[in-house]
């Protein structure tokens, strides 16, 4: 199992890590790990506080920040961010799965992330509310290049991986 | 000092009064050798030569050892061969032996508080041994400081107050009975107070209790009888505390009894009377499991054993509207007129024992209590299995009246969780595995889980309990349960958790889950100034060594109140305050603090600040608008002076004029150079004597100025210092936010700094030369470091002063003060080039 060490972020992800004392009630509440016993947001945070490192496997994609672990911890450890921070490691590691990509790819040439149907637009008319704005796509591909998210994407595009 | 005569008389010995200053003052000073202590480094003789030449002193004699027996009868004899009215003793730290002086001068006859010492030892010889030249200087102007401040001392009276021989206790839980009993068969008078219709507390309604699972109201039935037949006990039943005025030792307490509408001496308790009442409410003693009457009593062994009307539900206890139970009762104990009534009385001491609630299971919704009916409490599982509960001691589902196959108990409900309460509860777990014996122990087929998340079983003989809950076939799982779901049709529950220690999630059904209820504090319900934690449990005066005590004299807390804790801790704690209490009552008088505050009447402006600052409800307004300091409950920390607009506070032996004339002693000479440094007596001025004990070497212009606590810190003691331009000033306390001796002085102190800061910026002083810090009592190596770095900042100071100098007086002669500059840098040089081989010898050494 390959394992990131990027100092810094693993430093920042464990001191906001540190209240936890491993109750499980993150675990007990995951829509996620209900289906997937492999992602378990407990073993997530209690893996960068015992080793200073994180496994990517993959599988620190499924979170599907819902927020219930992060709602009901008693600690109040921002478990969301840690996760989302465990992604972005993941993310410079060339990690990102290639519905990740995709969408990228999707909200670069159209702005959005999904498509407005028809019905939405009709139903919209009919309770007169305004018509849905339309993005403008150059701006978001100069958000793209400024941002440096475009090569980021060109990045993880090279290092795509087949899922598993 | 001026006097204020206008001080009232009255209440004499609560408030004392301003004194003035005798017209001739007569100095005696002792300079001390300490062995090799002190005059290895200092220039003993050369001190007292110089001692001979300040104002006032008339008597100066050099000891070896001032503290040895024949050290303090030299001083006792000079005290009364030369009629000396004021005590200087040049040696060791006040902490060490002020006391030990002070009780010497009061053998020749001479007030305690005319005597101070100058710290030349933790403050000097220990902390400046390569520079023996510095030190001597140091300790001249120590003495001249002690000399200075001595000037305007005044005798102080050495007061106490009567003490009532009585004690108020707070709540008749298991706590507040056994403080009672203690209390009343040392022969006190105790008013037992109690809000609930019965005494006995949270313990009266429990089954059995952990850990060798007895009967609860067996153990306790007998002691409630104690407390009601006891001569020395006062039990006063429905009843809460309206007021309490007053100091230690003379408390008047008002207390509010609720109408009973039953008189408890004629009520026989037969029971005739719900037989006919009309009216069901819920029985809160059952926990809402069952119906009781609108006349009731709680439960058969309460205690006063009488009934009880409650007055929301009855219809009416005349015969218009109802009035069954007054036809019935043969007795005539049902008395339709009874009011509230109003009882005072006077006690000496308090104990609080209010105890706390149990947690509230509707702050957790994820849990599904109150939505789901077989999701019940502990409280409730008691009333359940209790033989003389709802079920007469069947456990059933509240849903369908049937017995659960399996159960499950939940740990840590309203525990250890930020959003109810951080603090684990403490008996919880104890109280779970109890409750799954006693399952085991009435339906052994029963299957038992415990989810828990640290199973603390850590009292005596709980380790016992949980072997047999174990060899019982109890299952234990490692995990918090996330939620409960219901089967909506047959009302079985789901629960979801991970088992931790499997890393697995279990998703699993059972009949019956039990809630382990933490318990939430309730304190803050007694009108007394007594802080109350986060989570709303008393605090104490200190968590190690005065456990029981509280910041207000003569106050003291046991039970729940304090924390939660099981019956066992209730007691022990309970006796020990009651101990507390009585070693008050025992003595029957209560000295006053001799360096309490005083309020100069004419000067004061009536503007209130004083109230707001004082942690210990001393400062009280009379009648007229007058404020007036309570002797017996002022601890003299000075916090009220400190922001006193018109300096109308003097705290003897610490008073504004005593603080300047220190301030301008120490910077007679050369102040750009000197830090003057304020440090509180508790922590800060402890830190810097740590500093001596542990010989950690700083550089010698510190002149160090102690207070009794850094909220007695005025504004104007910077400004003076700065005007007479002191080179560096420091404000030292005790760390925030809780180390502070007196409680909130030190924020007090704190939130002054702003004001000195923009008094500074417009007078153009550089913002680094006036620091604030918390120095704790274990802090000596911080203490160095702060001296170092201050002293740093005030020679820099100094040089720019120097060249100053030179640029200016470049224009006019070259004279003496040209020297003069020259003479400093390089004694600063010297200084620095000791510093740093001081701090090599001690990195070789180490």
């Amino acid at each position: 199992m390959e394992r990131t060490t990027d100092a810094d972020r693993i430093n920042e992800i464990q001191h906001s890590a540190q209240p936890c004392f491993q109750c499980g009630i993150c675990a007990a509440s995951c829509p996620i790990f209900r289906v997937a016993p492999d992602f378990n947001p407990r073993m997530a945070v209690d893996e960068v506080l015992r080793t200073g490192t994180v496994a990517m496997t993959g599988r620190e994609w499924f979170c599907a920040y819902c927020l219930m672990c992060e709602e009901r911890c008693p600690m109040e450890v921002a478990l969301s961010e840690i996760l989302i921070d465990i992604k972005n490691l993941s993310a410079n590691d060339g990690k990102v799965p290639p519905s990740i990509i995709e969408m990228m790819d999707v909200i670069r040439f159209t702005g959005k992330v999904s498509h407005a149907s028809k019905r939405t637009e009709k139903k919209r008319r009919e309770l007169g509310l305004p018509e849905l704005p339309k993005p403008d796509v150059d701006e978001v591909q100069t958000i793209f290049e400024m941002t440096g998210a475009l090569d980021r994407l060109m990045r993880f595009r090279e290092a795509e991986v087949e899922p598993e | 000092m001026t006097t204020s005569d206008s001080v009232s008389d009255a209440g004499t010995g609560v408030e004392p009064k301003v004194e003035a200053a005798e017209s001739e003052i007569r100095i005696g000073v002792f300079p001390c050798k300490c062995g090799k202590n002190i005059g290895a480094v200092v220039d003993i003789d050369t001190v007292a030569e110089y001692a001979k030449t300040l104002p006032g002193v008339v008597h100066v004699q050099v000891n070896t050892y001032t503290c040895a027996d024949p050290g303090q009868k030299e001083i006792q004899e000079a005290i009364r061969e030369h009629n000396l009215n004021r005590i200087i003793v040049a040696s060791c730290s006040p902490t060490m032996h002020e006391d030990t002086f002070r009780k010497t001068v009061k053998g020749a006859g001479l007030n305690p508080y005319l005597c101070i010492m100058a710290n030349i030892r933790e403050h000097v010889s220990w902390v400046h041994q390569q520079d023996p030249e510095g030190a001597t200087t140091k300790a001249k102007e120590l003495v001249a400081m002690a000399v200075a401040k001595a000037t305007s001392l005044v005798p102080q009276p050495e007061l106490d107050v009567p003490v009532t021989p009585s004690a108020l206790v707070v709540g008749a839980g298991v706590a507040g009975m056994q403080a009672s009993l203690d209390l009343a068969d040392m022969g006190y008078k105790v008013y037992l107070i109690e809000k609930e219709p019965t005494i006995g507390g949270i313990m009266a309604i429990l089954d059995k209790v952990f850990p060798q699972n007895d009967c609860s109201i067996c153990i306790l039935g007998p002691k409630m009888v104690d407390v009601i037949q006891h001569p020395n006990i006062k039990v006063i039943s429905m009843a809460e505390v309206d007021e309490v005025s007053g100091y230690v030792g003379n408390f008047s307490v008002r207390v509010r009894q609720r109408a009973r509408y039953v008189d408890p001496d004629a009520c026989t308790a037969c029971a005739e009377c719900i037989e006919v009442c009309p009216v069901d409410i819920p029985s809160r003693v059952d926990q809402n499991l069952t119906w009781k009457k609108a006349i009731y009593i709680p439960f058969p062994q309460a205690v006063p054993s009488s009934y009880v009307i409650d007055p929301e539900a009855c219809l009416g206890m005349d015969l218009l509207r109802c009035g069954k139970c007054y036809e019935k009762c043969e007795q005539h104990a049902v008395i339709p007129e009874d009011e509230d009534k109003i009882i005072e009385f006077e006690v000496g001491v308090i104990i609080i024992a209010t105890g706390f609630e149990p947690a509230d299971p509707k702050k957790i919704p994820r849990l599904g209590w109150g939505r789901y009916p077989n999701v019940i409490t502990s409280l409730e599982f008691e009333r359940l299995i209790n033989a003389a509960g709802p079920t007469e001691g069947k456990l059933v589902r509240p849903s369908d009246i049937t017995k659960p196959k399996s159960v499950a108990i939940v740990q840590c409900v309203g525990s250890r969780d930020i959003h109810t309460r951080m603090g684990c509860s403490n008996f919880c777990c104890a109280e779970s595995v109890k409750c799954a014996l006693l399952i085991k122990e009435h339906y052994p087929e029963t299957e038992v889980v415990i989810y828990y998340q640290d199973l603390r079983m850590h009292g005596k003989y709980f380790e016992d309990q949980y072997h047999k809950a174990r060899e019982e076939g109890i299952k234990f799982i490692r995990g918090r349960v996330g939620e409960i779901q219901e089967y909506p049709h047959t009302k079985n529950l789901r629960i979801s958790v991970e088992d931790t220690t499997h890393n697995e999630l279990l998703l699993v059904d059972f009949d019956m889950v039990i809630l382990s209820m933490g318990a939430e504090g309730v304190a803050g319900n007694v009108p007394l100034p007594i802080s109350v934690t986060q989570d709303k449990f008393y605090i104490e005066s200190h968590p190690k060594l005065r456990p029981v005590d509280t910041s207000s004299a003569g106050v003291f807390i046991c039970g729940g109140a304090e924390s939660p804790k099981d019956i066992r801790d209730s007691v022990i704690q309970a006796s020990a305050a009651a101990g507390r209490a009585s070693i008050i009552l025992q003595r029957g008088r209560y000295p006053i603090e001799a360096l309490s505050a005083r309020i100069q009447q004419d000067i004061c402006s009536r503007c209130g600040t004083c109230v707001k600052r004082c942690p210990y409800g001393a400062i009280i307004q009379d009648g007229t608008g007058r404020y007036t300091v309570m002797g017996a409950l002022c601890q003299a920390c000075g916090t009220c002076a400190g922001d006193c607009p018109k300096d109308a506070i003097v705290m003897p032996n610490f008073t504004n004029e005593q603080i300047f004339a220190q301030i301008e002693t120490a910077l007679k000479e050369n102040p750009e150079e000197k830090i003057v440094a304020f440090a509180c007596a508790f922590c800060s001025y402890r830190g810097s004597d740590l500093a001596g004990v542990s010989r950690m070497q700083y550089p010698t212009n510190a002149r160090v100025i102690r207070a009794m606590c850094s909220g007695r810190y005025s504004v104007k003691f910077a400004q003076r210092a700065f005007e007479l331009g002191a080179g560096s000033v420091l404000y030292s306390g005790c760390h925030l936010p809780a180390d502070c001796h007196f409680q909130t002085g030190n924020h007090w102190m704190a939130k002054r700094e702003p004001r000195i800061r923009n008094w500074m910026k417009r007078k153009g002083i550089n913002d680094e030369r006036f620091r604030i810090e918390w120095v704790s009592a274990g802090e000596g190596k911080k203490w160095q470091q702060i001296m170092t770095d201050m002293s740093e900042i005030a020679m820099k100071h100094a040089d720019e002063i120097r060249k100053k100098r030179t640029a200016k007086s470049k224009g006019k002669t070259k004279g003496g003060k040209q020297a003069k500059s020259k003479r400093s840098p390089k004694t600063q040089g010297t200084k620095k080039g000791k510093k740093k081989t001081t701090k090599t010898k001690r990195k070789k050494e180490d």
